[in-house]
């Protein structure tokens, strides 16, 4: 009887097709219609013209093929992305509500490079960002991602952006009327693609606050708890290495020209003048946000994470024992250098 | 032997412009493997890593693998049905269109048009236009088909049926867009629910594009180049509709840990593992077919692309399930281990499979035989060592890197916390992959060397009938 089947296209195809629609509507059709499916998270915000004039270069430059966007729920991911600093427990890796606006999902399935679903928070200076896309390995010297420097003299386009606002507009990101959304993408005018990239590179993982509790406290009269011993300030340096602070701050701390200040000069967070040993504490361990507290600008935009959440005091410290050292040889040092110009 | 006439221009044409296009896509891939060790090979804006890995992808799956399914599918069609196909003239417009679809891929690619879904990356234009191509194919497909002049539908005939019926509902659906310029547009799908829309597709697009057609490669041109009988026909049934079942449930095995509810992940993960059964129902069968006579992998060259065709099938086939499980998901997913994965299943079951076919049909043409045997040789061995290196190479390197992401102390610290510390290790296996690749291109430069060779050897037989029928006209004339 059911042999027949097989001499019989049409009722074969019939067949055929309902078999091959079990699966697909059991995995995709049925799941859409369930809300789980459509989260969001509470505060989530459409994209600003800018960040999806940056998302279209991030979807047309294809870094979606090495970056994925998806901090998976494993201890040593949360750790690594810092997910571990989230304000609510469930903030420490991606969540589905954040992608609601997402057409579509940049998750990725490659992770050449770093995944960058908490860009935002991990490396939230401008300056960082823009010089690493224009040439990765002056950065990071053995990185293998391509220079993205052209990206720099693009301009935008606001009339395509406003277009783009308004077809994500149709599929229900919930974007202004047309008038708007001209209105929104005035913004670009004069902006260039680096500008847009960077932006949208900037907000990703925003719309959860992974970025720590409230303010630090700091006690500017606090003195580190183990001096100048040696072996204390050889931590320092140990730190300071592995955690990777000269790929911003460069290896000896002296800074890097439009990526992060130098650390051993007499000017600190942009106004000349030391401030004490607590400061430095209080930046490493808080990140850029503890500037407003010192009362001192830093770098516009400036872009140090906070280490509280994976050094402990005691290291912190030590960081502080060893850049006070080379404070130290700088100082020593210059007046012998002039001496060599002079003779 | 048979005497009504079959369209075998338009089955050429697929198969060279199949190679023509494999051939680009396989250098383009070459490039991109330098890429990884070498960011200097990037060429920014169109020639870099992120723009080039689609038209790598683009081009071997639509250009090498859909245009060789395009022409051996008709030449399986019509054999079976033991008829033309019904519409000749259709047939030519699909091969002209596919050429100009796939010339219109590669270059908007590189233009930087997608719409960042694996495998259907495509802008909207060009998505149209492959939904044009695929009616033109089933149109063909069915209704030479349904006019066939044999009772009985061959496996075979399931197989290329399922492919177009499934490619065209997955393909439908994963593209709906909204245009927001000719080149540009946002699918209608967001967040999870586009992830798991995606992977409903791109696990199928790997399931109806590199599985099904090429097991109906498999089921007629095994038996066709052995002359032995496939073993099982209950097999080919079981195996058949338990594939085209468990398939479509099983893309949330590629969105494991992600946001995706975890249910349609377990789901997903529980029918990828009794996949494994009707997956080796077809191993099983083709071991047992070439069993009845061993002897066939010496004296049938064509014999032993089949056997490591569907070897490398059956390996992939379970290592794909383990992949699934998610104490293994969560080690190797994102790592080249994944890559590795895929390029064992398109560089060893795919192309050994459609190379073979190719061997099979072009000499068949022209009534001739191949070009030569020692060099089908040559590139069998070259193509199965470069897989091989390729293949082990990045499971290798992708296990370590998992594993340096993984790596915490006693604290639970971090033991590798630069993610640059993870990478640099893969270098020296990247230079072994573009090693790799070399070797397998060189293979696959034989194999197109051999088929050349051959059509060139038939048209000059061609012209010698032509010419032998011509020559007694001229006398009766005189």
């Amino acid at each position: 009887m059911a042999g027949k089947i097989y001499s019989k296209p049409i009722a074969f195809s019939v067949v055929a097709t309902l078999v091959v629609l079990a699966g697909t509507i059991a995995t995709m059709a049925y799941p859409m219609l369930r809300q789980e499916m459509h989260p969001k998270v509470e505060g989530l915000k459409p994209l600003t013209a800018l960040e999806l004039a940056g998302r279209d270069i991030y979807q047309r430059e294809g870094c979606v093929n090495c970056h994925t966007q998806t901090v998976r729920p494993l201890q040593s991911e949360v750790v690594r992305y810092k997910g571990n600093r989230a304000a609510e427990p469930q903030g420490r890796y991606s969540l589905a509500g954040e992608f609601a606006y997402d057409h579509p999902f940049l998750w990725g399935s490659k992770r050449t490079g770093p995944d960058l679903a908490f860009e935002g928070w991990l490396k939230p200076s401008r300056d960082w960002q823009a010089s690493h896309l224009e040439n990765p390995q002056a950065l990071v010297p053995r990185s293998n991602m391509p220079s993205y420097a052209f990206l720099k003299t693009a301009r935008l386009d606001a009339a395509e952006v406003a277009a783009h606002l308004r077809a994500l507009r149709r599929l229900g990101v919930p974007y202004p009327d047309d008038a708007g959304v001209l209105a929104l993408a005035r913004e670009v005018e004069g902006k260039t693609e680096m500008d847009a990239l960077v932006a949208y590179v900037l907000s990703l993982g925003k719309a959860v606050d992974r970025g720590g509790k409230g303010e630090l406290e700091i006690d500017l009269a606090s003195a580190n708890p183990h001096g100048h011993d040696p072996a204390f300030v050889a931590r320092g340096r140990q730190v300071f290495d592995a955690q990777g602070c000269g790929a911003c701050h460069g290896d000896e701390g002296h800074g890097q020209e439009g990526v992060a200040p130098s650390l051993v000069d007499d000017v600190f967070l942009g106004v000349k003048g030391d401030m004490p040993d607590a400061a430095y504490f209080a930046v490493i361990k808080g990140g850029s946000d503890v500037k407003k507290q010192l009362g001192r600008p830093g770098v516009p935009d400036g872009g140090m994470q906070a280490y509280g959440g994976e050094l402990s005091d005691d290291d912190i410290w030590a960081v502080v024992a060893w850049l006070r050292n080379q404070q130290g040889h700088e100082a020593a040092e210059h007046p012998h250098e002039e001496g060599a110009e002079h003779r | 032997m048979n005497d009504y006439r079959y369209d075998h221009r338009t089955v050429e044409g697929f198969i060279l412009s199949s190679i023509f296009w494999g051939v680009v896509g396989i250098l383009v891939g070459l490039l991109i493997s330098v890429q990884l060790w070498a960011p200097a090979a990037n060429f920014p804006p169109y020639l870099t890593f992120g723009r080039l890995r689609a038209v790598h992808t683009n081009g071997l799956a639509f250009g090498l693998g859909v245009g060789a399914i395009f022409g051996l599918s008709f030449w399986i069609v019509m054999r079976l049905c033991k008829r033309p196909l019904l519409f000749l003239k259709l047939a030519r417009a699909q091969l002209w269109l596919f050429n100009v679809g796939i010339l219109a891929a590669a270059v908007t690619l590189a233009m930087g048009y997608t719409q960042s879904l694996e495998y259907a990356e495509l802008e909207w234009p060009l998505d149209i236009a492959i939904v044009v191509l695929w009616v033109m194919f089933a149109v063909n497909v069915f209704g030479t088909i349904l006019k066939r002049n044999e009772e009985q539908m061959y496996v075979s005939l399931w197989y290329v049926i399922a492919t177009v019926i499934a490619v065209a509902v997955l393909y439908l659906v994963n593209n709906l867009s909204m245009p927001a310029g000719l080149w540009k547009s946002y699918p209608a799908f967001a967040g999870v629910n586009s992830a798991n829309v995606q992977w409903w597709y791109g696990h199928n697009a790997v399931g109806f594009v590199f599985t099904t057609p090429i097991l109906a490669m498999f089921y007629y041109f095994l038996p066709k180049s052995t002359g032995l009988p496939i073993w099982s026909h209950r097999l080919s049934i079981v195996a058949f509709w338990s594939l085209v079942f468990a398939y479509l449930w099983t893309g949330a095995h590629h969105l494991v840990y992600t946001p995706l509810p975890d249910w349609i992940q377990t789901l997903a993960i529980v029918f990828t593992l009794f996949l494994i059964a009707p997956s080796w129902g077809s191993v099983v069968n083709g071991y047992y077919t070439v069993g009845q006579d061993w002897g066939r992998m010496r004296s049938n060259y064509l014999t032993k692309f089949f056997i490591l065709g569907i070897t490398f099938y059956g390996l992939q086939t379970v290592q794909g399930p383990t992949q699934a499980l998610r104490v293994v998901s969560q080690l190797i997913h994102y790592t080249d281990w994944v890559p590795g994965h895929v390029h064992m299943g398109t560089m060893g079951w795919v192309t050994m499979v459609t190379a073979a076919s190719i061997y099979y049909v072009i000499p068949k043409i022209y009534g001739t035989t191949i070009y030569s045997e020692k060099i089908a040789n040559i590139h069998f061995w070259l193509v199965l060592v470069g897989q091989l290196l390729f293949s082990i190479t990045m499971w290798i390197t992708g296990i370590r890197q998992g594993w340096m992401w993984k790596a915490t102390d006693a604290d639970g610290k971090l033991v590798y916390r630069n993610f640059i510390d993870t990478v640099t290790g893969n270098y020296p296996y990247w230079h072994t992959r573009t090693l790799a690749g070399i070797i397998f291109t060189v293979g696959m430069l034989f194999f197109v060397f051999n088929v050349l060779m051959t059509i060139r050897k038939g048209r000059a037989l061609e012209r010698e009938r032509q010419a032998a029928t011509q020559t007694p006209a001229a006398v009766t004339a005189a």
